[in-house]
């Protein structure tokens, strides 16, 4: 938070009445130890009127507006800021004018048509936004997920498999893709660690906010004196390359099967089909034996390889960015805390942004309640990397 | 050896212990040391589970010297449990207790396995490239290295595609390929190429009833009869313009017998006692159908049209020499690929376009 008001200070003009009391009010439900006076109340939408209004008023992002109005994204931005002016002109004026008028049908007239204006505003100013924010690289990927079971043996295991049931319900729920790459249960039914593809519309941009610390608190079934135990598992999210974005030389993959000593082809028949291949320059493997085809293994095990190549390549090229969001995806966020599951108060809090939700069997059927905690994420988000441009415009 | 004919071969291979037919079997199952599946579980008394299970049957591999035990063991449980294979179950299926139905079923399918009957046969199935196939005994067990030829002709394909249309600035209409199969077996390389290939037909054939019945069995379940023509029909006996109702072919694809008949005898027992070892057994030199099916091959193709094969690693200098030894045959071997094990198994052999 203090990281945000940094960048929010730097905004010259969008003084703390932007985020006012009002719109930050602490997150109410829940009593989260965490919520402190000054955490934002999250919004169903962006055009969350009162902190975006206020921003547009800010001479920040006047001047912002004015130096993006000529760049790339030029033509689009002025139509809109253009509509906007229109908009809000026509705005001033009926209002006066539903002021003066005495006829009671005019004002009815007036008011609708306010309405509809006020609407359009909301729309424009969300538009003219989502212009502003660049969009990342890997935001119209598939992607990869990987869960790992963390601290917590066997409880931790069995709360990995649950988050991992969860996402394959959100997957179906959002009509992707969902394919299992690789999976590794524990003896009662727990999962130590599993990866799977997730493919379809804006799936990377949805799921990135999932990645990090998953925690869990609740009496464990292997329990036997009723203590509430405390513990973790990891989601990683990795974003699946196209060709274009990563080359892999043939010559710098060596594949690994069970077929490899002796004759092959007729002379044997064996039914192991499972694949390792090694990326001999980084030393990074993958390995399947989730099909009985191999070559299908070998898909999927290239699959999860070039996924963790790729990520290695963004880390690198983000690692120069030294960026002060809340909010991270990839490495900086993976070890991070960012939503506890408390079953004994029924409760989930996501730790970025301090929300609780309650509810927690219906949170984890990954519909609704799943997606909207994912909403008000990436809303978080989007306005936070716009505080960020807008303070780097001013420097 | 050389002259052991096939009953002869199997009769000897039967006399050993380890490929003891169904019944006759002298010798009861040893079961592991702990005896009773009951007693090895670890979880609650008189349920068993999936990985229970597993481990048990894995013992009793074990102890009966059958190979692989463990994927044995893990394979067959998962079909039963309706999964192909042990890491596709999810955690939900691993923690529920079997039925007595289901551990019935596992172990009449184990009793097969004992017996060195192919995972494959024992199940009924099995995967090749996307497809999941019907497996009979004797019909061949298509092999993990024959999923790369698919790959080789599709390349191939798609390569003839981007040359007609290259330097063109409106694509032609590519008439759509015509493909003929030697020995077709169940039917893989024959159905993945008219699954990859949605516009393709094939002709495939086998001199065996066994495999020209799997292929059509394959074909109907995965409904693609509409594109294939299944023949009876033997390739070193029978007339050649049979095969041409669809006029001359793109590409001849075939994974021919190719085992050299001196190594016939150090197959493995699954092999020996349930494959149709006329699938396997390539003569002397491994090449009798080899030449058979380059012998052909001119009055079939099109002019420019391709031979792929599956041929032993010993196979790809032999058939060059014979190839430049038969000049009147206008076939020229064009690349060697290698499986993914680095052996050169697989060959394209172009014809000449006049």
């Amino acid at each position: 938070m203090r990281l945000l008001s940094r960048a929010l200070r730097a905004a010259h003009g969008c003084r703390a009445a932007a985020l006012s009391a009002r719109s930050y009010r602490a997150a109410s439900a829940g009593g989260s130890a965490a919520a402190g006076p000054c955490q934002p109340q999250p919004r169903r939408s962006l055009s969350g009127r009162p902190r975006l209004d206020s921003l547009f008023a800010t001479d920040a992002l006047s001047r912002l507006l004015e130096a993006r109005a000529s760049g790339e994204a030029g033509p689009a931005l002025a139509a809109r800021i253009q509509r906007l002016r229109d908009k809000e002109q026509e705005l001033r004026d009926t209002r006066q004018l539903a002021g003066q008028d005495e006829s009671e049908d005019l004002r009815k007239l007036a008011e609708s048509e306010i309405i509809s204006c006020e609407e359009e505003i909301a729309e424009l100013k969300h538009q003219i936004v989502l212009l502003l924010i660049p969009s990342e690289e890997t935001d119209n990927s598939d992607l990869v997920m990987e869960v790992t079971a963390g601290v917590g043996g066997q409880e931790a295991m069995l709360f990995t498999s649950e988050i991992f049931d969860m996402y394959q319900r959100y997957a179906a729920y959002k009509k992707w893709k969902f394919e299992i790459l690789e999976y590794f249960p524990s003896e009662i039914g727990g999962l130590r660690h599993a990866v799977a593809s997730i493919a379809g519309i804006e799936a990377y941009k949805y799921m990135k906010f999932e990645g990090g610390v998953h925690r869990v608190q609740r009496v464990p079934k292997t329990e036997k004196q009723g203590r509430i135990h405390t513990s973790t598992m990891t989601v990683a999210i990795l974003p699946q390359p196209s060709e274009m974005k990563l080359k892999i030389n043939p010559k710098d993959l060596r594949i690994e099967t069970k077929r490899a000593s002796g004759a092959g082809g007729q002379h044997v028949n064996t039914t192991d089909s499972a694949v390792r291949i090694v990326h001999i320059p980084t030393g990074v493997a993958s390995e399947c034996q989730q099909e009985r085809s191999q070559i299908r293994n070998k898909e999927k095990a290239m699959q999860m390889l070039c996924a963790k190549l790729y990520n290695i390549k963004l880390e690198e090229e983000t690692k120069k960015r030294n960026s002060v969001r809340k909010i991270q995806i990839g490495t900086k966020g993976r070890s991070e805390k960012i939503r506890t599951y408390n079953f004994p108060q029924d409760r989930i809090t996501d730790h970025r942004i301090s929300r609780s939700v309650h509810h927690v069997e219906s949170f984890m059927l990954g519909e609704e309640m799943l997606d909207e905690m994912i909403q008000t994420l990436r809303e978080y988000a989007d306005y936070e990397s716009l505080m960020e441009i807008i303070s780097e415009n001013e420097k | 050896m050389r002259c052991l004919t096939q009953p002869l071969l199997r009769r000897f291979l039967g006399l050993l212990p380890q490929c003891v037919p169904a019944g006759l079997s002298q010798s009861p199952v040893l079961g592991p040391k702990q005896s009773s599946l009951k007693q090895s579980c670890s979880a609650r008394p008189g349920l068993v589970t999936a990985i229970d299970v597993v481990g048990y049957w894995q013992k009793v591999f074990e102890t009966n010297g059958i190979p692989e035990t463990r994927e044995s063991s893990e394979y067959i449980v998962s079909f039963v449990l309706g999964a192909k294979t042990f890491q596709s179950l999810n955690s939900e299926k691993l923690r529920t207790p079997l039925t007595a139905v289901q551990q019935e079923q596992i172990q009449q399918l184990c009793h097969r396995r004992l017996e060195r009957m192919p995972v494959q046969y024992v199940l009924g199935e099995w995967d090749f490239q996307d497809l999941t196939l019907k497996m009979r005994p004797p019909v061949f067990i298509p092999r993990p290295e024959t999923e790369d030829l698919i790959s080789l002709v599709l390349e191939e394909e798609s390569q003839k595609r981007r040359e007609k249309n290259s330097g063109l600035c409106f694509s032609v209409a590519v008439p759509h390929p015509v493909i003929l199969e030697i020995g077709c077996g169940s039917g893989a390389i024959a159905l993945s190429l008219l699954c990859k290939l949605p516009q393709s037909r094939v002709i495939a054939v086998d001199k065996e009833e066994a495999a020209v019945d799997l292929t059509k069995e394959n074909a109907h379940r995965l409904q693609l009869q509409d594109r294939i023509h299944i023949l009876h029909h033997n390739v070193s006996y029978g007339s050649a313009k049979q095969l041409l109702l669809w006029g001359p072919m793109d590409f001849i694809v075939s994974n021919p017998p190719y085992v050299f008949h001196e190594d016939m005898a150090s197959l493995d027992a699954e092999i020996l006692c349930y494959e149709d070892l006329g699938a396997l057994d390539g003569g002397t030199d491994g090449m009798r159908v080899i030449k058979t099916i380059l012998a052909l091959a001119p009055s079939l193709l099109k002019d420019s049209g391709s031979v792929f094969l599956e041929v032993d690693p010993r196979h790809p200098d032999m058939v060059e020499n014979w190839l430049q030894a038969h000049p009147d045959l206008l076939l020229t071997l064009r690349a060697v690929h290698k499986d993914f094990c680095g052996k050169p198994r697989f060959l394209h052999i172009q014809k000449q376009s006049r």
